[in-house]
């Protein structure tokens, strides 16, 4: 199904020939042909209306007749772009590294994911072990998927990302009550093994349809680096207030105790049963 | 006592399931602008310097004077900032004034600046006025979307962790000269606040 979104690019500016438009199955590539006149594009702006009202990104490239080329990412909250004289491979890198922080910070689940890892290791040298392996193993499947090398069918893939979830919610509080099990005594094992499972979820975040070869690399690192920051952006806020409540000597409640293992479980169960629910129910 | 208390977690768990089951749709990514309004609320507070700067100011100041006054400024803020914020949603027009947005600037940052022996009451107080005071006016900015109950909601979690951080920080300083810091932070702070006031009186 297309999004109603439409491209507008500057008055001034002339079709060359018939817009190529391909449907692919995550997203939709329309390639133009154009003459900016004697100006170029510097200056001017292309516009998206109609991105405001969706939850997707566009990913914009512009290709010039002497080689240069100009890339970055739309988002909703600012439906266009301003084309700018030259662009650095600085500044495309700069693009996808917030581009990788956005997704982490701004999907909810994988913090969630690694917020109930932190709920379970017990020490700092676990929990460098765990964060690691998490981090190894969605960097393996980020750059196999966003190569083109293998391909997780998306509903399925959102489904399994959010029983990871699920899964840690009772190993949570099995840890909060002092009990054990395999989770408990490896997280990095499952860290490692969800890991791969996030991995493809952040390459559907990765726009590479559209973008050449030679920059997939620059791409890829960048958005790594993007989630990496992130990642640990988090972990250091959440053994931040860790520290902070022991600071400032708070003694939660016992139900207050065991609400984060809850709410990892129940958002995790939540999202499961709505995930299946539309991958057995179609699209939505 | 206890026993009872963890035994009833899981049906409350359950019960709090079903209700988000019927309620609110999947939205796990919220990676584009989607973010969720609770993640709009949140930002809103870290991207608004009139919220943000009084708040890190009372953390200081209850920070200075220990864990104690972190504590109670901890739990009074936010849920002050919360009830101002459900009144504030219901209300219909409310205009901030400059010159209250100004004296709070110079109140809570001259009595940081000065290192204000500062009783636990009045301690209190200071973060119920200012929670109650803030979070009526964000409720009223709010009030337009649907979703602005849990736009507050990321409101008062941002300003949760705010005073939990800057705190625990300020609890844990122990040198003289990272206290004199933090009161040097206090005479910006007041001197920001009378420029605001300049600027009030000079555009009224």
């Amino acid at each position: 199904m297309r999004l109603p979104i439409v491209l507008k690019l500057p008055d001034d500016v002339k079709n060359l020939r018939e817009p190529s438009v391909q449907e692919l199955a995550d997203s939709f590539l329309e390639r133009r042909w154009i003459d900016a006149g004697p100006n170029g594009l510097a200056g001017k702006r292309i516009e998206f209306p109609g991105l405001q009202g969706t939850i997707t990104d566009v990913l914009v490239r512009v290709e010039m007749l002497d080689g240069r080329s100009w890339t970055t990412i739309v988002h909703p909250s600012q439906p266009w772009v301003e084309i700018t004289a030259a662009q650095t491979r600085l500044e495309v890198m700069g693009t996808f590294i917030v581009q990788g922080i956005r997704h982490i910070l701004f999907g909810a689940d994988h913090m969630l994911f690694v917020l109930g890892l932190l709920l379970i290791v017990k020490d700092r040298w676990m929990l460098l072990k765990t964060i690691t392996a998490f981090t190894v193993a969605h960097s393996i499947t980020l750059a196999i998927a966003t190569l083109g090398y293998a391909e997780a069918p998306v509903l399925p893939l959102n489904a399994a990302i959010a029983l990871s979830i699920l899964f840690l919610g009772p190993e949570i509080v099995r840890s909060w009550r002092g009990e054990t099990s395999f989770t408990i005594r490896h997280p990095w094992v499952v860290a490692f093994a969800f890991g791969l499972l996030h991995g493809f979820g952040f390459a559907s975040a990765l726009t590479s349809a559209g973008l050449p070869k030679a920059e997939l690399p620059v791409a890829l690192l960048s958005f790594n680096v993007g989630v990496e920051i992130g990642q640990l952006s988090f972990v250091a806020l959440i053994l931040s207030l860790e520290r902070a409540f022991r600071i400032l000597e708070v003694h939660w409640p016992r139900w207050a105790e065991a609400l984060p293992g809850y709410t990892v479980g129940s958002l995790g169960a939540f999202w499961t049963v709505q995930r299946l629910a539309i991958m057995f129910g179609g699209a939505r | 006592m206890k026993g009872a208390t963890q035994s009833r977690l899981p049906l409350y768990a359950f019960v709090v399931f079903t209700c988000v089951m019927c309620v609110f749709p999947a939205e796990a990514h919220l990676n584009s602008t989607g973010m969720g309004p609770f993640y709009d609320g949140l930002i809103h507070f870290l991207m608004s310097p009139e919220d943000i700067v009084p708040v890190l100011a009372l953390a200081l100041l209850a920070g200075l004077r220990g864990a104690r006054y972190g504590r109670r400024a901890l739990f009074t803020l936010p849920v002050a900032w919360l009830l101002g914020g459900l009144a504030g949603l219901s209300a219909m027009t409310a205009k901030p004034h400059p010159f209250i947005a100004a004296a709070w600037f110079l109140l809570l940052g001259g009595l940081l600046a000065a290192d204000a022996k500062v009783s636990l009451r009045v301690t209190t107080a200071l973060a119920a006025l200012l929670g109650l005071y803030h979070g009526y006016l964000n409720g009223i900015g709010m009030g337009q979307f649907d979703t602005a109950a849990v736009a507050l909601l990321g409101l008062v979690f941002a300003v949760f962790i705010l005073i939990a951080l800057a705190a625990a920080f300020v609890v844990r300083l122990r040198t003289h000269w990272a206290r004199i810091a933090v009161r040097v932070a206090g005479s910006w702070i007041a001197a920001s606040g009378l420029l605001m006031l300049g600027w009030a009186v000079r555009t009224r």
